[in-house]
């Protein structure tokens, strides 16, 4: 298996910012697509950091940078395509 | 686990530990103090002037002083612990961030009497210190910033665990205590960090959603909620089903009050009674307790109309929340340590001064692994400036801020009644305790401050005790002490006798233990 590129600064980057895009993104689901219930939004807040920093910590695996732009950024564009999915029909 | 994944994240580990260690052994060590701030509050509480009301007066009391005080109509609070535990039956503050509520009593002429109260906010200041490390200026910039700390606290914990997990079973439970001082530190720094990990991680992940939840709620509303946010907060408030209506309305007796929240939820202790327009038809009153059954956010509440004895929201009542309420409030418990009751408790101080002690002996194996070696280098050496100042800096910064806890603390009952506002004094001499113990650390180097420091530690610890002592001893000093928080001077006993252990133990390695170390006083004194 070819060996991990440091890469610390991209992929550093990548984790906090697309990981933070998607931990939005996922919260965001939660909050148009789970049942209602009382103080929904409040989960849906507490959702954001444990997905952003999990993702924040795992980003170092990424073999490049680079791959970590690229699977975090695809990642990103699927689940805002799915929030905006889930506002079109949850109207 | 593939090496290079290990020496990858030992990198990140030591870089995200290094940059966050000395703002969170702050946090932890006042966080550790928090979770006992009510006994410790009232350690330092003067006696009230003027007895408090019984608690079967309490409606009359309320009758009385909305009739003669105009500025308590809009809200204040009814306190329904023993006469010793509260500042005064009946309190109203003028806005949210007024530190001086005013108290009422009932008089035997008829009336009420009034006093300004002069709560000492010890409890506020260690609050703010946790929440902040002591950052000055803007305190929610501060909190700020320490959510994004812990965000890099969360990064630098699962890649402790990473680096670890290969050798997992090898290292966990070895504490080497040979000759290899390092090897001991990193077995205890290991062993403490992996037991407590789950706590850890509780808290860090929870300390990033208390330090940024405004900014997250922010950026919510316009990435998801199309800037209606506030009208679902709105929508989901526990006041929502009673609308504000000025006609004036008799209240029930808050007994009667108190014994429907019962017949709903036995189990639930209320604390205090919080009234909103107060004798109008739209009042309503919030009423805070706690149920130890229950995983609680702090405490919990019940919201009612005080007219006509309706429960309007349960929401927030241990027991009845629905689901996602009861997942929110589960966090808040596993941060707060509101659930389980003393036990609980005192596992979170525990737990609180072990983390502590892991951002502290992490910063030393920072140290220790750069150090210089006699053996490698041959002959006496100098600590490269990195390695001393970084060991001052630990030294400075942890030290100075478990002394100016402890002497905030002491001056908090010195000084009552001599000052009007206790607040700038906790802040001032904090602050000065805090920068004189970096300034004291840089001047005199790691080693030698570290054993001056830590008998200031254990001197301004010690004085805790000691004043309740002095108190008992020379009442003519016009000080006081509580028989019911003689648990706090009990800990601060055995906390002033650690502290001196660690201060001889310091001294000790300081002359016999390796020149080359930044521990050592005589390698200063070799290189000249």
């Amino acid at each position: 298996m070819a060996a991990i590129r440091q890469d610390w600064l991209s992929k550093s980057l990548a984790g906090a910012v697309l990981g933070l895009g998607l931990a939005f993104a996922v919260a965001g689901v939660f909050a148009w697509a789970a049942p209602d219930g009382p103080n929904k939004y409040q989960l849906a807040m507490w959702l954001v950091a444990p997905l952003w920093l999990a993702v924040a910590s795992v980003c170092f695996l990424f073999r490049s940078g680079m791959r970590a732009w690229l699977w975090l950024g695809g990642a990103n564009v699927v689940a805002y395509a799915v929030l905006h999915l889930c506002r079109h029909f949850a109207r | 686990m593939r090496s290079d994944i290990v020496r990858l994240y030992k990198v990140v580990h030591t870089w995200t530990g290094i940059v966050t260690g000395l703002f969170l052994f702050v946090a932890f060590y006042a966080g550790a103090v928090t979770v006992f701030e009510q006994p410790l509050a009232r350690w330092a509480e003067p006696p009230a002037r003027t007895a408090p009301t019984a608690p079967e007066a309490a409606h009359e009391l309320i009758i009385r002083t909305l009739a003669t005080q105009p500025d308590a109509r809009r809200e204040f609070t009814l306190h329904l612990g023993g006469e010793d535990e509260i500042p005064a039956r009946l309190t109203w503050q003028k806005s949210l961030d007024d530190r001086f509520p005013k108290g009422a009593a009932l008089a035997p002429d008829g009336g009420v009497h009034v006093d300004r109260l002069h709560p000492t906010g010890l409890a506020q200041f260690v609050d703010d210190l946790h929440r902040t490390a002591g950052l000055p200026g803007d305190e929610h910039l501060g909190a700020a910033l320490m959510g994004v700390v812990s965000a890099v606290y969360v990064v630098a914990l699962v890649s402790g665990v990473i680096v670890l997990l290969p050798s997992l079973v090898k290292d966990l439970f070895a504490l080497r205590l040979g000759a290899n001082l390092k090897r001991l530190w990193l077995d205890a720094h290991n062993l403490v960090g992996l037991l407590s990990f789950p706590f850890h991680l509780v808290i860090a992940v929870t300390a990033v959603v208390f330090g940024l939840h405004e900014q997250i709620y922010d950026t919510l509303d316009v990435a998801v909620y199309e800037g209606r946010l506030r009208e679902v907060m709105r929508a989901d408030s526990p006041f929502t089903p009673i609308k504000r209506d000025q006609t004036p309305a008799a209240m029930l007796p808050p007994e009667d009050l108190v014994a429907r929240i019962a017949a709903l939820s036995p189990g639930f202790r209320p604390t205090t009674m919080h009234y909103r327009d107060p004798g109008t038809l739209g009042a309503a009153v919030r009423v805070w307790g706690t149920d130890d059954r229950y995983l609680m956010r702090g405490e919990g509440f019940v919201v009612m109309s005080p007219v006509t004895g309706d429960i309007v929201s349960t929401e927030y009542l241990p027991g009845h929340q629905g689901a996602y309420s009861v997942t929110v409030a589960a966090l808040f418990a596993l941060h707060f340590a509101s659930f389980g009751g003393a036990p609980v408790k005192w596992g979170y101080l525990a737990l609180g001064l072990a983390g502590a002690f892991l951002f502290y002996s992490g910063n030393l194996l920072w140290i220790e692994s750069r150090r210089r070696t006699e053996r490698r280098a041959g002959g006496p050496v100098t600590q490269s400036r990195s390695t001393r100042w970084m060991a001052s800096l630990t030294v400075g910064v942890c030290l100075g801020s478990v002394a100016g806890v402890s002497v905030a603390i002491v001056a908090s009952k010195w000084l009552s009644g001599w000052v009007a506002d206790l607040d700038p004094w906790h802040r001032g001499l904090y602050y000065l305790v805090f920068l004189g113990s970096v300034a004291w650390a840089f001047r005199r180097g790691a080693a030698r401050a570290g054993i001056d420091l830590l008998w200031l530690c254990a001197a301004a610890t010690a004085a805790i005790p000691l004043t309740t002592v002095l108190a008992w001893a020379a009442p003519g000093l016009g000080l006081w002490a509580w028989r019911d928080t003689v648990g706090v001077d009990l800990t601060a006993v055995t906390m002033a006798l650690g502290l001196a252990w660690m201060a001889r133990v310091a001294a000790r390695r300081a002359v016999a233990g390796p020149r080359d170390s930044v521990w050592s006083t005589q390698a200063v004194e070799a290189v000249g």
